[in-house]
């Protein structure tokens, strides 16, 4: 017989800076019960959409959802919005969105992965990861004018045009990126320590992630085939060079790994909108109320998006909703730790990439 | 081994990666701060309805007259730069790539934030009066001068 005792992680930890609050009870520091709690940053977005905010401008309040998917959120609003007004942006507009959501992609995910490597004590790597993440800042910033909210995708297009001399700046600091990346991938392939420490730890079995409706990186860590960008219609993946990421072995390790290639993934299709970029309009006039339902399921870094917006032909709408990648990840997460070591708990919870803000909305 | 020796070596006289202090300036193309021009606006209030944050306000004169006046606040503005793309005359509002600076609390942005918000809805529907009262007052002034005229009319008749 061991000892019982409850143990609380967060709402405020040093391992993971997002509010979310963990009561664990352990024996012998094995795992045997949870509870999840979070609620804490809840700020009524969506009945303020619903309420007072006209549709047009809901596509600038969304993003203020989350910091680093903030241009997923913005664009599945869109395209949803889009659908019910029956507009199909110009090919010009499709491939920037294309290229300003799979830049926010690369500094969403090396931003994940440098916390994953501070939950393993590697503090080296995460300051490297951090300032190669820079890189992509700074190209985001010359694209759209901000380095966090980007307020880039409008209903009708995108809000500006990509010009030549930043073309250029993008070109040279991505490359630089793209040297970074093949190194970093070297790195988290070979070194000791890293497979070490996340091999074989908070494994999700194929079964389980099905089970439970594990979305993104978490799925495809553990070998489900999903992956919103694959069967979306509305921009032009397949033409870029889109190719799905799948590991089998379920494990930390595996889920970095979906989320190291999937860096070089987006890089490839950066190079071919940068190299093939349609000539023509980047906005057109939309006309029209939204009137009826539409959805949109986005690939955001974390998982799947959903929105669901209902209109009945006035400026405000009659339902918005948001469902996030992170809340379809909590039950996964709940079952995997029971049975897990009270030790592994920051790198499994770090591991799945939380975003807290965009779950309570 | 050797690889790790040349990298230190690299470090040694390479510059450093964080920026050096204070003074970082915002590349071209930043979205700023939003510049007012009062000569070439036309008060079409087009921007105040289209703000998300609602971080521009018109406050109504109390004659009736189409004599707006423009407050902006930096700290409510989410810079996304909707009222400029909205604006019909060029060159009323332009976006610039300037950041604003921080507010201390002697300033008190909230507090003179809610003031102007609250005097910007009441002079609206005083002005919205007014304005219905001169309205009503040169419809009737339109309609006399009909009856004016239609009494002139039958009187070169008669």
């Amino acid at each position: 017989m061991g000892n019982k005792m409850i143990v609380p992680f967060g709402s405020q930890h040093v391992a993971l800076p997002e509010p979310v609050r963990f009561v664990f009870e352990t024996e012998n520091e094995i795992i045997t019960n949870v509870e999840v709690d979070v609620g804490y940053v809840h700020r009524g977005i969506e009945k303020a959409c619903q309420t007072k905010i006209g549709y047009k401008q809901v596509a600038y309040v969304v993003p203020r959802i989350c910091g680093l998917c903030s241009i997923s959120h913005n664009m599945a609003y869109i395209i949803a919005i889009e659908k019910l007004l029956e507009f199909e942006a110009p090919k010009r507009a499709k491939y920037l969105r294309v290229l300003a959501h799979e830049l926010d992609r690369i500094h969403s995910h090396l931003f994940a992965m440098a916390h994953v490597a501070e939950a393993a004590g590697y503090e080296n790597l995460v300051m490297y990861l951090f300032r190669d993440r820079e890189l992509v800042m700074e190209c985001l910033e010359l694209l759209t004018g901000n380095r966090v909210q980007f307020d880039y995708g409008c209903i009708g297009g995108v809000n500006r045009d990509l010009t030549p001399e930043v073309e250029k700046e993008l070109r040279k600091k991505l490359k630089k990126l793209e040297e970074r990346l093949f190194w970093f991938r070297d790195v988290y392939l070979n070194d000791y320590t890293l497979n070490l420490r996340w091999k074989g730890v908070g494994v999700i079995p194929k079964e389980m992630a099905e089970k439970y409706n594990a979305a993104g990186p978490v799925a495809r860590g553990s070998g489900v085939r999903t992956d919103a960008r694959a069967e979306f219609d509305a921009l032009p993946y397949r033409e870029l060079g889109f190719e799905m990421v799948v590991y089998e072995d379920g494990d930390i390790w595996a889920r970095n790994m979906v989320r190291m290639d999937e860096l070089l993934i987006s890089m490839r299709m950066i190079w071919n909108v940068l190299d093939g970029l349609p000539e023509g309009n980047y906005k057109e006039n939309v006309k029209g109320m939204p009137k009826g339902e539409a959805v949109c399921r986005w690939e955001a870094p974390r998982g799947e998006l959903f929105y669901h917006v209902r209109g009945d032909g006035k400026q405000i709408l009659t339902r918005m909703r948001v469902k996030t990648p992170t809340f379809s990840n909590i039950p996964v997460l709940k079952e995997l730790f029971i049975g897990a070591n009270y030790a592994d708990v920051p790198a499994i919870i770090i591991s799945f990439d939380p975003c807290l803000s965009c779950t309570a909305r | 081994m050797l690889k790790m020796f040349i990298e230190s070596l690299k470090n040694l006289f390479s510059e450093p990666a964080t920026l050096p202090g204070f003074g970082t300036e915002p590349p071209k193309g930043y979205r700023g701060l939003i510049v007012y021009n009062k000569e070439k606006c036309i008060f079409c209030t087009k921007c105040e309805l289209v703000c998300p944050a609602g971080a521009i306000r018109f406050i109504y004169p109390e004659d009736g007259s189409r004599n707006l006046e423009y407050k902006y606040n930096p700290y409510l503005c989410i810079y996304c730069g909707e009222c400029v793309r909205e604006c019909p005359k060029e060159g009323a509002l332009i976006q610039t790539d300037k950041m604003p600076e921080p507010a201390t609390k002697e300033d008190n942005p909230n507090e003179t934030w809610f003031e102007i918000e609250k005097l910007a809805e009441e002079s609206k529907k005083k002005w919205q009066l007014a304005l219905a009262k001169k309205r009503q007052e040169a419809l009737k002034k339109a309609q006399q001068a009909k009856q004016g005229k239609k009494e002139d009319n039958q009187d070169k008749k008669n």
